[in-house]
C-alpha cells in the first residue's frame, strides 16, 4: 500500500487550488481527524508549517491587551519550500499576546 | 474475605468522553491530585468488581504515546513503568480511525486493552457501522465495548470485560506489518536490547527497539549512558534511510497508519453516500468557485448598508445632543465662571466639541459595522472569505494568505501591518506589506458617512460598498504590477485550511468584541483627536497676513488657513482645490477620524460660536425632554431602518417597488442632516466629494501605519510606499472628478 503519510505532503505539493482539511481528507478517503494527525506528523518533522494569525499582533497605538482588530481566523497548513525566510523582520518589536 | 487490589488505566485522546466513563465507573469515590512534579491533573477513583477492589486511574487525553508533550510522556511512563493490570482505551466511535493510532501504541506496549466504544449513539446517527466482532478480531481479539458514557450504556459490560481480563492477565501481542527493511532493523536492535538484562527487565524489548530507531527523545535521555546501544540504533536508522528513502520514524508511523487502515477497511462500514452537516451543505455554496465570490461581495455589500442605514437615526440623535445640549450646558457653565468669549471658550466651543464631538457622533455607525462583522467572523463566515478570496489573489500572482492581514486591515491597518508576519517569504510579505494601506479601515468610515449622507442620501451604503471595493481592485492590480516587476518569485503553494464548522453567531463574543473595538476608537477620541483639534484650533486661531489677532482672526488668514491654501491648487483638478479640503487632508494624516472633526472645526465651529447668543437657549428641563423624545423617535426609526433592509434591497432591482416602513409618516420630508452636512453640501460639488472620498480611501492611513511600516520594512519602503499611495489616491480622485465632467455629471 502507498504511504498515506507521504501522499499527504505529494497533495501539498501538487495541489492548484486551496483546499480545507474536510476536502482533503475526503479526496483521501481518511476520516479529518486523521488528516489532522498526519499533518501534525508533518509539521514536527518541518516539511509542513503550521500558521495561526489568531489574537497577536504588536501594537504601536497604545492598546492595553490584545489588539481588537486582529480576526481571529483559524489554523491553516503550507508546504515548507526552500524560499521560505523565516527570520522574523528586524523590527525588534515583541508581538503581543 | 481477602480482598486484593488492581490498578487500571483509563486512556484515550482529548474529548472521547473519557472523564464521562471514568465517573461512570467510579461515581463519588474519586480523589483529585497532580501527577508527581508536574502540574498535569491526576484523578483516581474506586471500585469494586465482585468483591475485588479496581483502582481507576484517569490519564491524560493524549493522541498518542510518543514524547511530544507532558501528557503523552506521563501516560507512557505510567504504562511501561506500573504496568495496570488493564487498560481501557476509551474510542470515539465517530472517529475510530484517529482513535485507534492510540490503541495500536498500546497493543504495542502488550498490555491487556479493552476498547470502550464511546459516543456509538452519534456514529450511528451519521450512518457508521462499527463491527465490534471484526474491530475485536483484527485487534487481536482486544474486547470491545460499546457505550454510550453519558446515559451510562456499557457500563456494566465494561466492568464485567475489566474482571474477566484481569483475571488470567491475557496479553495480546498485535502485528504491524512494517517495512522489511524496517522490521529486520526492529528485531535486531530488539536482540541489543535483550542482551541488557537490566533494560529487558524494565522495558518491552521489541517496543524500546522501536523507539530507539524513532529517535525517542525521552527514551535517548533516560538511556544516556547506554552509549553503545545508542550508536547501534543510530547506525540502525541511517541504514534503514539510506536502503527506504525515508526516515525509521515515518516509516514507523505510516506503518502503524497501514495496519488501521487495514482494521478500519474491514470493521468499519461507511455509507455509500456521506451524510453531510449542515456546515458541509453551507460550505458547498459558499466556498463555491463561481460562486462564492459573489456571495461574498453580497454579504460586504449588506454589512455597509445595515451600517450606513440603520445606525443613521443613532447618529443624528448623538449629533443633536452633542450639538444641541451639551453645548448649551458648556456654553452656559462658562457663562457661569466668567469665561463667556474667552479664547477658552472659543477653544471648547469652535475646537473640541465640534471636533473632538463631530467624531464621537459616529459611535452608533462603527458599533454597528463592529457588530456586523463580529457576527460574521463568530460564525465561521471570515474564514471561508479568506479561503474564497484565495482563488481571486492566486489568479493575479499573489499569495492567498495575503489576504489575510488584508482582512485585519479592514479594522485597523497597523495590526494588520504586523500580521503580515504570517507570510514567511520576505518578498510576499513585503509586498502584502505594501498593499495594506488600501484596506478600508474603519478610521476612515467617518468621512465616507458624513459625505455620503450629506451628497448621496439613502445610497450612502452603495457609496461606502464601492470604496471599498476599489480599494480591493487597486490593492490587486497594484499587486500584480509589483509581482511582475518588483517582487518576483515563485507561485506560492496554496495552503490547506481548517474550516471550523458553522455555527450561530454567540451575542456574548459578539458584543465583547465589538465593545472593546469601539471602545478603542472612544479612547483614540479623547487622546490622538482631543490633541489635534486643540493644536488645529491653536493654528486657526493665530493670524499670519496682518489681519486681525489672537483668536479673532478669518480662518484662511489664520497659520492652518495659508498654510493648507499653499497645497490647495494640487488638487484643483481633482475638484477639491480649496484651503478647507487640504487642510482636513493634511490633519488625516495623524487619524483619519482627524478629517471629520477638522471639517467640523472649519465649518461647524464658527457657526456655533456665532449662533451662541442670537438664539434662545433651551431651558435644562427643555433639554433633558428633548433627549428623552428625540431617543424615541431614535429608536422607532432604527426600527424602522431594519425592517426596510430587505425592501430598500429589493427596490434596487429595476421594475420592484416593495413599499418601505413608515413608522413615523415622515417619509417624504427631508432627512435629518447634521450641521456639518449642510456645511459641506455648500463647499463641494457631489462629483468633488466623491472624488475627496476616494482620496482618503487611497492615500496613507495615519502616522501609526507609517511608524509600522518602517518598524517592519524599512525607510526606503515607507518613503515609496508614500509616494505611490498619494499618486495614485491622486490620479484617481482626478479620474473620477475629470471623467464625471466628461460624462455630464456636473461639477
Amino acid at each position: 500500500m502507498a504511504s498515506q503519510l507521504r501522499e499527504v505532503l505529494n497533495r501539498f505539493s501538487d495541489q492548484s487550488a486551496p483546499l480545507s482539511i474536510n476536502q482533503m481528507a475526503h479526496d483521501m478517503g481518511l476520516e479529518p481527524g486523521v488528516l489532522h494527525s498526519m499533518i501534525d506528523y508533518w509539521v514536527r518533522k518541518g516539511k509542513l508549517r503550521e500558521i495561526n494569525s489568531s489574537g497577536q499582533a504588536c501594537t504601536t497605538c497604545g492598546v492595553k491587551g490584545t489588539c481588537p482588530f486582529t480576526v481571529a481566523l483559524p489554523r491553516y497548513y503550507e508546504l515548507v519550500t526552500d524560499q521560505d525566510n523565516p527570520s522574523c523582520p528586524p523590527c525588534g518589536c515583541q508581538p503581543k499576546t | 474475605m481477602a480482598v486484593t487490589t488492581m490498578k487500571i488505566a483509563l486512556a484515550g485522546n482529548p474529548n472521547v468522553g473519557k472523564s464521562t466513563i471514568f465517573n461512570a465507573l467510579t461515581g463519588s469515590k474519586q480523589h483529585v491530585g497532580n501527577w508527581p512534579g508536574k502540574t498535569v491533573e491526576k484523578k483516581e477513583g474506586h471500585l469494586f468488581i465482585e468483591g475485588q477492589e479496581v483502582i481507576v486511574v484517569d490519564l491524560p487525553g493524549t493522541y498518542s504515546l510518543t514524547a511530544y508533550s507532558i501528557e503523552e510522556v506521563i501516560s507512557r511512563d505510567f504504562i511501561v513503568h506500573e504496568r495496570p493490570g488493564v487498560v481501557v482505551a476509551v474510542v470515539d466511535a465517530v472517529n475510530l480511525e484517529r482513535n485507534l493510532y492510540l490503541v495500536t501504541q498500546l497493543l504495542e506496549l502488550e498490555v491487556p486493552v479493552i476498547i470502550a466504544l464511546n459516543m456509538s449513539d452519534i456514529a450511528q446517527s451519521r450512518g457508521l457501522t462499527i463491527d465490534t466482532s471484526i474491530l475485536s478480531a483484527q485487534l487481536s481479539g482486544v474486547p470491545v465495548i460499546k457505550t454510550i458514557g453519558t446515559s451510562g450504556v456499557g457500563v456494566d459490560a465494561l466492568k464485567s470485560a475489566i474482571h474477566q481480563l484481569a483475571s488470567p492477565a491475557i496479553k495480546q501481542p498485535v502485528s504491524i506489518d512494517y517495512d522489511p527493511e524496517l522490521e529486520r532493523e526492529i528485531q535486531l536492535l530488539e536482540v541489543e536490547v535483550r542482551a541488557i538484562p537490566e533494560l529487558a527487565d524494565k522495558y518491552l524489548p521489541r517496543w524500546l527497539a522501536i523507539k530507539l530507531l524513532e529517535a525517542d527523545e525521552d527514551i535517548t535521555e533516560r538511556l544516556s549512558h547506554y552509549s553503545e546501544l545508542l550508536a547501534q540504533a543510530e547506525q540502525a536508522a541511517e541504514r534503514i534511510e539510506a536502503t527506504t528513502g525515508d526516515d525509521a520514524e515515518t516509516l514507523i508511523t505510516d506503518g502503524r497508519y497501514g495496519f488501521i487502515n487495514t482494521v478500519v477497511s474491514q470493521a468499519l462500514y461507511r455509507p455509500q453516500v456521506a451524510i453531510e452537516t449542515t456546515s458541509d451543505k453551507l460550505d458547498r455554496i459558499l466556498t463555491h468557485k463561481y460562486y462564492g465570490m459573489p456571495i461574498f461581495l453580497l454579504m460586504m455589500w449588506l454589512v455597509f448598508q445595515m451600517t450606513a442605514n440603520v445606525s443613521a437615526p443613532l447618529l443624528d440623535w448623538v449629533d443633536g445632543i452633542i450639538s444641541g445640549p451639551i453645548t448649551h450646558w458648556v456654553s452656559s457653565l462658562l457663562g457661569l465662571v466668567g469665561l463667556q468669549g474667552s479664547w477658552i471658550a472659543s477653544l471648547l466651543l469652535d475646537g473640541v466639541i465640534p471636533g473632538v464631538g463631530g467624531v464621537l457622533v459616529f459611535v452608533p455607525v462603527l458599533t454597528t459595522l463592529y457588530l456586523a462583522i463580529g457576527a460574521l467572523e463568530d460564525s465561521g463566515y471570515m474564514a471561508r472569505a479568506a479561503f474564497v478570496m484565495d482563488r481571486v489573489m492566486r489568479a493575479m500572482g499573489l499569495h492567498g494568505k495575503s489576504f489575510l492581514p488584508m482582512l485585519v486591515g479592514f479594522g485597523c491597518t497597523v495590526p494588520a501591518v504586523y500580521a503580515t508576519r504570517t507570510l514567511e517569504n520576505e518578498s510576499d510579505r513585503k509586498l502584502t506589506g505594501f498593499l495594506l494601506t488600501f484596506m478600508s479601515c474603519g478610521a476612515r468610515l467617518p468621512v465616507y458617512l458624513v459625505i455620503g449622507a450629506a451628497f448621496f442620501g439613502a445610497q450612502s451604503g452603495n457609496l461606502i460598498f464601492g470604496l471599498y471595493i476599489l480599494g480591493i481592485v487597486i490593492a490587486l492590480l497594484t499587486g500584480w504590477g509589483l509581482k511582475k516587476t518588483v517582487y518576483r518569485n515563485k507561485p506560492p503553494q496554496p495552503f490547506v485550511m481548517e474550516l471550523p464548522p458553522y455555527r450561530a453567531p454567540r451575542l456574548r463574543d459578539v458584543w465583547r468584541q465589538t465593545w472593546e473595538r469601539t471602545s478603542e476608537f472612544v479612547r483614540k477620541a479623547g487622546t490622538v483627536i482631543l490633541l489635534s483639534t486643540m493644536v488645529i484650533w491653536l493654528l486657526m486661531a493665530i493670524p499670519v497676513r496682518g489681519e486681525g489677532e489672537f483668536n479673532n482672526v478669518a480662518p484662511e488668514n489664520s497659520v492652518f488657513g495659508v498654510v493648507s491654501d499653499v497645497i490647495a491648487p494640487v488638487f484643483a483638478p481633482a475638484g477639491f482645490g480649496t484651503w478647507q479640503a487640504s487642510g482636513s487632508l493634511i490633519t488625516g494624516f495623524v487619524a483619519k477620524e482627524v478629517i471629520v472633526g477638522t471639517l467640523s472645526q472649519i465649518y461647524v465651529g464658527e457657526a456655533e460660536t456665532a449662533d451662541v447668543g442670537i438664539e434662545p437657549v433651551p431651558t435644562l428641563a427643555e433639554d433633558i425632554a428633548f433627549v428623552g423624545t428625540s431617543f424615541v423617535d431614535t429608536s422607532i426609526l432604527t426600527a424602522q431602518e431594519i425592517v426596510n433592509i430587505v425592501p430598500r434591497t429589493l427596490n434596487l432591482v429595476p421594475f420592484i417597488h416593495i413599499p418601505e416602513a413608515d413608522f413615523l409618516g415622515t417619509a417624504g420630508e427631508s432627512e435629518d442632516t447634521t450641521a456639518l452636512e449642510t456645511a459641506l453640501t455648500q463647499a463641494f460639488t457631489p462629483l468633488a466629494a466623491a472624488a475627496f472620498s476616494v482620496f482618503i480611501l487611497l492615500y496613507t492611513p495615519c502616522m501609526a501605519v507609517v511608524a509600522a511600516m518602517r518598524q517592519e520594512f524599512g525607510k526606503q519602503f515607507v518613503f515609496y510606499q508614500i509616494a505611490y499611495t498619494f499618486g495614485v489616491a491622486w490620479l484617481m480622485a482626478v479620474i473620477v472628478y475629470q471623467g464625471g465632467l466628461l460624462l455630464g455629471f456636473g461639477g
